[in-house]
């Protein structure tokens, strides 16, 4: 009996250090996914544009703001091929955390996120894709609150193919 | 085989801050265009992009689908000095990676 008890515990302390280790060599092999692991899927996969600032910039006031200057198209307002709109973002606010670029119409509103270091200020630009005439939205959470701002955009040719 | 694309990064430095100007060669698919016969092109598009000044991080942009081909960003960093190094990498959902870097000129 106390024999069987023996073997019994070895076999279970080899289990238990052979789980670690292995434990160990996932985190390990992880590490170059870490990357991937910070991508919001659920912001960024959801379907309303209130579900999608919500999982990216959470519960906050949101004020409607002219502290943001905010152009889409070009000319503004305005874009002849949706699958490459320029838009281009300043604003005087200061202790910038994160910006969200909302496209109401798109399958996926929520277009990207700008992730700002304090090393890092506006303006800002970049191109999106708009499917079809929509608004298009710049969300700027600061010190806790939500500035939001948003642009109406015709399109001709839609792009979200 | 068609053209290689590279991506291109430039930074130059200004009165008191620097612009960083980012265009990376990807097609950014979103999973619903189609091809010449009509098939569905599957899901192809750049998640996280990040930039570094020497040793700091700066900027982290994730993407959505709806980020136009080839996407194009430009930001300014506050301050910074000839020869201050700028680095980015991106990843897309299929694990694809990029990494340039450029000297503030």
């Amino acid at each position: 009996m106390d024999n069987i008890n023996k073997q019994r515990r070895t076999l279970l302390k080899g289990a238990i250090s052979a789980s670690t280790l292995a434990l160990v060599a996932a985190s390990g092999l992880l590490l170059p996914q870490r990357l991937l692991a910070h991508w919001p899927s659920d912001a960024f996969t959801a379907e309303t544009v209130e579900d999608a600032l919500l999982a990216l910039l959470g519960e906050a006031e949101v004020v409607d703001d002219d502290a943001l200057w905010f152009k889409v198209g070009s000319p503004p307002s305005y874009a002849v091929n949706g699958a490459t709109v320029p838009i281009q973002l300043q604003s005087k606010l200061e202790n910038i955390e994160r910006i969200a670029i909302i496209v109401e119409k798109n399958p996926n509103p929520l277009a990207m996120s700008f992730d700002l270091s304090p090393a890092c200020q506006l303006p800002l630009k970049s191109m999106i894709k708009i499917a079809e005439d929509s608004n298009v939205m710049a969300v700027i959470r600061a010190e806790g609150r939500l500035y939001k701002t948003t642009r109406f955009v015709e399109v001709d040719i839609g792009g979200c193919a | 085989m068609g053209l290689t694309v590279k991506d291109r990064l430039r930074a130059k430095l200004k009165a008191d801050h620097t612009v960083v100007r980012i265009l990376l060669a990807h097609p950014m698919h979103t999973g619903r265009g189609k091809d010449e016969v009509d098939t569905l092109i599957p899901v192809e598009f750049i998640q996280d992009i990040r930039c570094w000044r020497n040793e700091d991080e700066v900027l982290s942009i994730k993407c959505g689908t709806a980020t136009a081909r080839n996407p194009y960003f430009s930001f300014q960093l506050v301050g910074g000095e000839q020869g201050d190094k700028i680095t980015v990498r991106w990843v897309d959902n299929i694990g694809a990676k990029g990494l340039s870097e450029t000297i503030v000129k």
